[in-house]
C-alpha cells in the first residue's frame, strides 16, 4: 500500500467540468480566455538547478540598450517634421 | 474484516512517522483520484463502517488513530526526554479519511470546503515542535491543491457567493474566497517560518533548517492564489513576514526563488514601482533554467521584465528578442522602442489608443501592460520630441557665454503636427506626407480631427465637444514636467517662450547636456532613494531581533 501518484489533474478536470455543466461554451468565454497564452506561473518540473544551467551557450549578456537616442535628423520621420516646422517659419 | 483495511493504513502511517519518513507519509496520505484499487476498497470500507451520516464516525476514527498509530501519543527522543503527545495529528488523520470518504469532485464547493478544513488541520499537525515537520511535504502537497481548487472557485462566483457576503474583515472589507483560502495557507507558512526549533538563523550545513525548509514553498502557494484573484494588496502581509523572519533567499532551491521572485517584481510592477520590479525580475530570469521545460516560465518573466525596463529607459537588445522565450515580443515592443527613440508620438498614440483598435493592444491589455506603458513611456516620448525639435531647429548660443535653445513654439508645432495626426486614418496620414506632398486623395478630403467624447447625456445643453490638442502652456508645463523629472536639463524663459540649455560646456554639447541619458537618470535617483533596497527580499542573514530591510548594492547590477 505503498505511494499513489499524488497531484492528478482531476480537480482541474472538475473546474472545466463545471463550466461545461452549467452551459458555459467557448463561445461565452471572455477574450480574455481566447489568450495567446495564460498569465498564470506554473510550477517548475524540476525543484533545483545549478547555475550552469541557466547560462546560454554562446550568448552575450548585453541584454539592454542603455543609449538609444536617435540623431538621425534625414530619414522620412525628420524630413516630414522639418518641413512642418519650416511652414511655421514661413508664418 | 472490520476496520482492518483503516488500522491497516494507520499501522503504515505510523511505520512512516517512526522511521521519520516524511515523504513517506506524504505518498500514503493521498488525496486526489484517480486512487488505486486499495484506496478505492478503503473508501469503500470507509463509507460501510464509518458512515458520513453517523453522529459517532469522527469520534470513532479519532479513537482508531490514537490506538493505532501510537506516534501521536507521549513519547521520548533519543536522549530520554519527554516528547508531548500530538493531538492534531490524530484530528488531522481522521479528517484525512473522512476527507476521501466523502470526496465528490463533482461538487466543487464542497471539495473546497472539505480541503479547506483538512488544510486547517494539517497546520495544526505542523505545529508540534519536533514531529511536526514530518507532516511538512504533506501540506505543501495538499496546499497546491487547494490552491487549485479555491482558484477555480473564484472563476465561479454564482457558486460562492453566500460564502463571501458573510465574511467581513475586522476592517469592514469583505473576504474573498481567495483571500480565506490564502489565509488558511498563510498560516501553515507563518508555523514554517516562526520554527524555534532550528539552528540559529534557521540554516545548518548550507541548508534551511527544520520547517524553515517550507518557508518559500508555502509562501509561493499564498501569492500563487492571491495573484490568480488579484488580490495583490494582501501579499504584502507575506513580504513582510518573509522580512522579518526568512533565512535568506539563497539558500532555497532555485525553483522557489526563481518563483518568489517573480511574484515580488510583479507586485513591484503593479505598484508601479519599476525599479524594484526591475531588480527582481532580473534576478528571477537569471537565474531561471534555461532549456525548453522552463520556457514558459521565462516568457512571462521576461515579459514583465521588458516593459519595467521599458518604463526605466532601457530598450531589449536583439540578444533578448532572440531568445526561444522571446517568440513574437519583437513585434509587440519594437513598434513601442520605436517611437520612444524617435519622439514619434504619432505612432505612440496609435499603439496606446484607448479604443484599443491596435493590433498590440489587446495583448498587452491582457498583460496588464497597457495603460502603463501608455502612461509611463508618454514622457519618454516627449523628451525624444523635444530633443528631435532641438535637433531640427534648436538654436545654438550666439556667444560663449549664452545658452544653447529651443522655441517652444517649435516644439508646439511639432506636438499639434502628430497628434492630429494621429487622429486620423493611418490610410489618411499616410497620404499626407507633409506640405507639398500630399496625395490628391488627401487633398480632397474634408479632414477634421475628431472631438473629444461628450456623453448623449448631455445632448440639449451648451457642452462643445473640444479637441484635445495641446496649446503653448501645455507645451510650457510638459516641459516644466520632463526638467523636474531630470529628462531635460535647463530652465524655460516664460517670457520668449523659450527652453535653455544648461551646463553645454562642462558635458560637451548641448545636445548631451540638455537631453541626459534616461536610464542614469532614473538609476541615480532611484539609488539616491534607496530604492535598490527591495523590502521581501533577503539577503543577508537576519539579526535575532529580526526584521530589516537589507541593501543589494553589493548585487551584481542587473543585466550586467
Amino acid at each position: 500500500m505503498s505511494a499513489s501518484a499524488q497531484g492528478s489533474n482531476d480537480t482541474k478536470k472538475a473546474v472545466v467540468d463545471e463550466k461545461a455543466k452549467n452551459g458555459e461554451t467557448e463561445k461565452d468565454k471572455k477574450p480574455a480566455a481566447q489568450l495567446e497564452e495564460d498569465d498564470e506561473f506554473e510550477d517548475f518540473p524540476v525543484e533545483d538547478w545549478t547555475e550552469e544551467d541557466t547560462q546560454i551557450p554562446g550568448s552575450t549578456t548585453h541584454l539592454w540598450e542603455e543609449s538609444w537616442d536617435d540623431d538621425d535628423t534625414n530619414d522620412d520621420f525628420s524630413e516630414q517634421l522639418k518641413e512642418e516646422l519650416k511652414k511655421l517659419g514661413q508664418k | 474484516m472490520a476496520q482492518g483495511l483503516e488500522a491497516q493504513f494507520c499501522n503504515e502511517v505510523n511505520i512512516a512517522l517512526r522511521n521519520r519518513d516524511a515523504n513517506k507519509l506524504h505518498s500514503i496520505l493521498v488525496l486526489e483520484p484517480p486512487f488505486q484499487p486499495i484506496y478505492v476498497q478503503l473508501i469503500a470500507s470507509l463509507r460501510e463502517h464509518f458512515p458520513a451520516e453517523a453522529e459517532q464516525s469522527e469520534e470513532r476514527l479519532q479513537h482508531l488513530v490514537r490506538s493505532t498509530v501510537t506516534e501521536t501519543g507521549d513519547s521520548e527522543d533519543e536522549e530520554g526526554r519527554p516528547v508531548q503527545s500530538w493531538g492534531p495529528m490524530v484530528l488531522f488523520l481522521a479528517g484525512w479519511m473522512a476527507f476521501i470518504r466523502d470526496l465528490n469532485i463533482e461538487n466543487l464547493l464542497t471539495t473546497y470546503e472539505g480541503l479547506s478544513e483538512l488544510q486547517q488541520k494539517a497546520n495544526g499537525a505542523l505545529q508540534h515542535p519536533t514531529k511536526g515537520i514530518l507532516v511538512l511535504p504533506t501540506l505543501i502537497g495538499y496546499a497546491k491543491v487547494f490552491a487549485r481548487v479555491a482558484i477555480g472557485l473564484d472563476r465561479r462566483p454564482e457558486l460562492i457567493q453566500h460564502l463571501t457576503a458573510a465574511t467581513v474583515t475586522d476592517e469592514g472589507r469583505r473576504e474573498s474566497l481567495p483571500e480565506k483560502a490564502a489565509n488558511v495557507v498563510r498560516n501553515g507558512f507563518i508555523t514554517c517560518l516562526n520554527d524555534r526549533n532550528t539552528a540559529p538563523g534557521g540554516i545548518k550545513d548550507g541548508k534551511p533548517d527544520g520547517k524553515k525548509v517550507g518557508v518559500y514553498k508555502m509562501a509561493n502557494v499564498c501569492l500563487k492564489i492571491l495573484f490568480q484573484a488579484d488580490k495583490l494588496e494582501s501579499c504584502m502581509t507575506i513580504f513582510h513576514n518573509i522580512m522579518s523572519y526568512s533565512p535568506p533567499i539563497h539558500y532555497y532551491p532555485a525553483s522557489e526563488r526563481v518563483t518568489y521572485l517573480y511574484y515580488l517584481g510583479r507586485f513591484y510592477f503593479t505598484s508601479t514601482d519599476y525599479f524594484k520590479a526591475q531588480l527582481c525580475l532580473q534576478k528571477a530570469y537569471d537565474d531561471c533554467a534555461v532549456g525548453a521545460s522552463c520556457v514558459k516560465q521565462r516568457r512571462i518573466i521576461l515579459i514583465y521584465l521588458v516593459t519595467a525596463n521599458l518604463m526605466l529607459g532601457r530598450f531589449p537588445t536583439q540578444e533578448i528578442y532572440s531568445r526561444p522565450e522571446a517568440n513574437g515580443l519583437k513585434r509587440i515592443f519594437f513598434p513601442i522602442t520605436e517611437a520612444i527613440r524617435k519622439g514619434d508620438l504619432e505612432s505612440f498614440r496609435r499603439i496606446t489608443n484607448l479604443d484599443l483598435s491596435h493590433p498590440s493592444a489587446a495583448w498587452l491589455s491582457d498583460y496588464r501592460l497597457f495603460y502603463q506603458i501608455g502612461n509611463y513611456c508618454e514622457v519618454l516620448v516627449w523628451r525624444s520630441l523635444f530633443r528631435r525639435v532641438f535637433l531640427l531647429t534648436g538654436q545654438q548660443g550666439t556667444s560663449e557665454k549664452s545658452a544653447p535653445t529651443l522655441d517652444l513654439n517649435d516644439v508646439l508645432a511639432a506636438f499639434l503636427y502628430f497628434e492630429k495626426r494621429s487622429y486620423m486614418t493611418p490610410a489618411m496620414a499616410k497620404a499626407d506626407s507633409g506640405p507639398g506632398r500630399r496625395h490628391i486623395t488627401f487633398v480632397l478630403q474634408d479632414f477634421t480631427p475628431r472631438a473629444s467624447y461628450v456623453d448623449p447625456d448631455f445632448d440639449g445643453t451648451d457642452l462643445q465637444p473640444t479637441l484635445l490638442l495641446p496649446d503653448i502652456d501645455e507645451i510650457e508645463c510638459i516641459c516644466g514636467s520632463l526638467i523636474s523629472q531630470g529628462f531635460l536639463n535647463g530652465y524655460i524663459s516664460h517670457k520668449s517662450k523659450r527652453f535653455a540649455i544648461q551646463g553645454t560646456r562642462r558635458a560637451g554639447s548641448a545636445l548631451k547636456a540638455g537631453f541626459p541619458n534616461v536610464w542614469e537618470v532614473v538609476k541615480q535617483k532611484n539609488l539616491e532613494n534607496n530604492k535598490d533596497k527591495v523590502l521581501g527580499w533577503v539577503t543577508e542573514a537576519q539579526s535575532q531581533s529580526g526584521g530589516q530591510v537589507v541593501r543589494l548594492a553589493g548585487a551584481r547590477p542587473a543585466g550586467s
